[in-house]
């Protein structure tokens, strides 16, 4: 099989601001296609790098291509598309206006054009609000209509920076969708995100930046333990429980009653409910939880600082 | 170049949507009536004070006030015209990257020469018809009702017309280059440096100071907006006047000789090397 093009790749990539350096040395491959979490606390470097992925900010050394081919490409620019994380638009324009300005500034013809602005409009839910000018709508109107003008030439690559950052929960699932969609379309999608638990729902791959660094990266099945951990919670606590218990999995903490317990597998949640029943216990709550994306970038982020 | 006259047309409905032009034609119109009603009134009162005492409409007099007129009137057209050049281009850049647009923009596949060509020409073919309507009106208006013109309107409004584009260009490479409030200050100060230079060249020609005519000349040639009006004002005013002027000498508001060639080719030159300046500072900045 023949190693398809990345749609990202940077080496080294590396950007300094009058002797601070806000981006220290960044490498970091996504496949096309894929759906990529770019992850790091305030000031990691997260925005300053996918600006020098849109050409907005110079690289200080280091190499980066999208597509193959290099950052200042017309032709790759006209196949990508762009959330900004402070969407601050043309306000005095109409939603449709300013879809139009955008659609021509991509190269787009007219009659291309008159098809796909309602397509993205309903796609953002704006339709039928297109005539009105953007100064009136609401923050999260906003950024439906800068996301409708991400994806309007229908991009091979879309940088969301916080896309979901004034949007209720609503407009919070219908954005998942939306990502949902791109990808079913074979769009690679970078998303830069504080919403952890949003990106472990759409993210195929995660990088962890901090310090201007890649700490981590890989697959979320690969990062996040594969230990299965549990909460157990019981009348009380008996001995022969204790020692029932003992043989399925280790009791990695107690409380009272209360027990965190460390399982092998899945398959062992029934085993442990009946070792309370055959020990006369009476069992309140059983409650599997993985390691959750915020617990590693939690770790990673403070191992970093100290 | 499609890109360069998509952002030019984008400067211009923008100037429509935020009713700067309506504004700015409504008190053209209003600065314009004023202008002729004045006109009016003075051919008037010559003739009422020629017929009170039984004469003649006196020529010279007549004629000497029309050409006054009309200069005041292009001195303030020509001053309207500067101001316009530098206001309505202060935010033409630096409102996008303070408002955080550009980054809506720049993304796009547009080189960043075409977005900075696009607002030059978008705001100089909003100020460049104006400042010809509003001369237009004036002279034309006034000699719709004194019958006077101008010997040589059209070449004092091309040299007026350059000096709004060396203005306006200014503008601009300000605007890449700093933030709103900034530009709009700095070119004000520059504009006035210009002015300023210009009636420090004057009283050096009226006291036969070299030191100070030399001033007002390297002024003229850092900040050419007075030195221009100084040359399009010679168009405007009849012989006979002229050669008072120049023998009174040092009138700091208006010139008796024609520029020279040379001087209005640096101008020319000195404006293109601005504009690449602009382009040139707006590539390498970082947003």
């Amino acid at each position: 099989m023949p190693t398809p093009i990345p749609a990202i790749q940077t080496q080294h990539l590396r950007k300094v601001f009058r002797g601070r350096p806000a981006v220290e040395d960044l490498s970091l491959e996504v496949a096309q296609g894929e759906v990529f979490g770019f992850l790091g606390p305030n000031g990691a470097g997260k925005s300053t790098t996918v600006k020098m992925l849109l050409g907005l900010t110079h690289p200080t050394s280091g190499r980066a291509q999208i597509l193959g081919q290099p950052l200042d490409s017309l032709g790759i620019k006209r196949q990508m598309g762009f959330l900004p994380e402070l969407f601050r638009f043309h306000d005095w324009m109409t939603g449709r206006e300013f879809l139009r300005f955008h659609g021509q500034l991509y190269g787009m013809e007219s009659a291309d054009l008159e098809r796909r602005i309602p397509e993205v409009l309903g796609l953002v839910g704006l339709l039928g609000r297109e005539q009105e000018r953007i100064k009136g709508y609401s923050k999260g109107m906003q950024q439906r209509i800068g996301l409708a003008q991400a994806i309007l030439n229908r991009p091979r690559l879309v940088f969301l920076d916080e896309p979901t950052s004034a949007l209720d929960p609503i407009g919070r699932r219908e954005v998942r969708e939306i990502i949902g969609h791109l990808k079913e379309q074979g769009t690679t999608v970078f998303l830069n995100s504080h919403l952890l638990s949003e990106v472990e729902l759409t993210c195929d791959r995660v990088a962890i930046v901090n310090r201007g660094r890649v700490v981590k990266s890989g697959t979320l099945e690969a990062l996040l333990n594969p230990k299965l951990e549990a909460d157990l919670r019981v009348d009380k606590v008996i001995p022969a429980l204790q020692s029932a218990l003992s043989a399925i999995a280790r009791i990695t903490e107690q409380n009272g009653e209360r027990l965190t317990l460390e399982l092998p597998a899945e398959d062992a949640l029934p085993a442990v409910a009946e070792a309370v029943i055959r020990a006369g216990g009476k069992l309140y709550a059983l409650t599997p939880r993985r390691e959750s994306l915020e617990d590693l970038f939690v770790t990673l982020v403070e191992k970093g600082a100290s | 170049m499609r890109k360069v006259l998509l952002v030019a047309r984008f400067a211009w409905r923008e100037a429509v949507a935020r009713r700067l032009v309506v504004a700015i034609l409504l008190l053209t119109l209003v600065f314009v009536g004023f202008y002729l009603y004045g006109t009016n009134a003075l051919l008037h009162s010559f003739q009422r004070r020629a017929s009170a005492l039984g004469r003649e409409l006196p020529g010279q007099s007549l004629l000497f006030a029309n050409a006054t007129l009309v200069l005041m009137g292009m001195y303030i057209a020509n001053f309207l015209g500067s101001l316009m050049a530098i206001f309505t281009t202060i935010a033409a850049v630096s409102g996008e990257v303070d408002s955080g647009t550009i980054q809506s923009v720049l993304p796009k596949p547009i080189r960043r020469w075409e977005f900075v060509l696009g607002k030059w020409l978008g705001h100089l073919s909003l100020v460049l018809p104006y400042m010809v309507l509003l001369s237009l009106a004036l002279m034309y208006g006034a000699q719709a009702i004194t019958g006077y013109l101008p010997p040589q309107p059209w070449n004092a409004v091309a040299l007026m017309l350059l000096s709004a584009t060396f203005l306006l260009t200014l503008t601009l490479l300000g605007s890449t280059l700093l933030s709103t409030l900034t530009t709009g200050v700095v070119l004000f100060m520059l504009y006035s440096l210009g002015w300023a230079g210009g009636i420090v060249g004057s009283v050096g020609a009226l006291t036969g100071s070299l030191t100070l005519k030399r001033i007002g000349e390297i002024s003229s040639y850092i900040i050419p907006s007075d030195m221009l009006w100084r040359g399009a004002s010679v168009y405007l005013q009849p012989e006979a006047l002229r050669q008072i002027q120049n023998v009174a000498r040092g009138n700091p508001f208006v010139g008796t000789e024609p520029l020279a060639t040379g001087y209005v080719l640096w101008v020319g030159v000195y404006s293109v090397l601005v504009l690449l300046l602009a382009l040139w500072v707006f590539r390498q900045r970082d947003f």
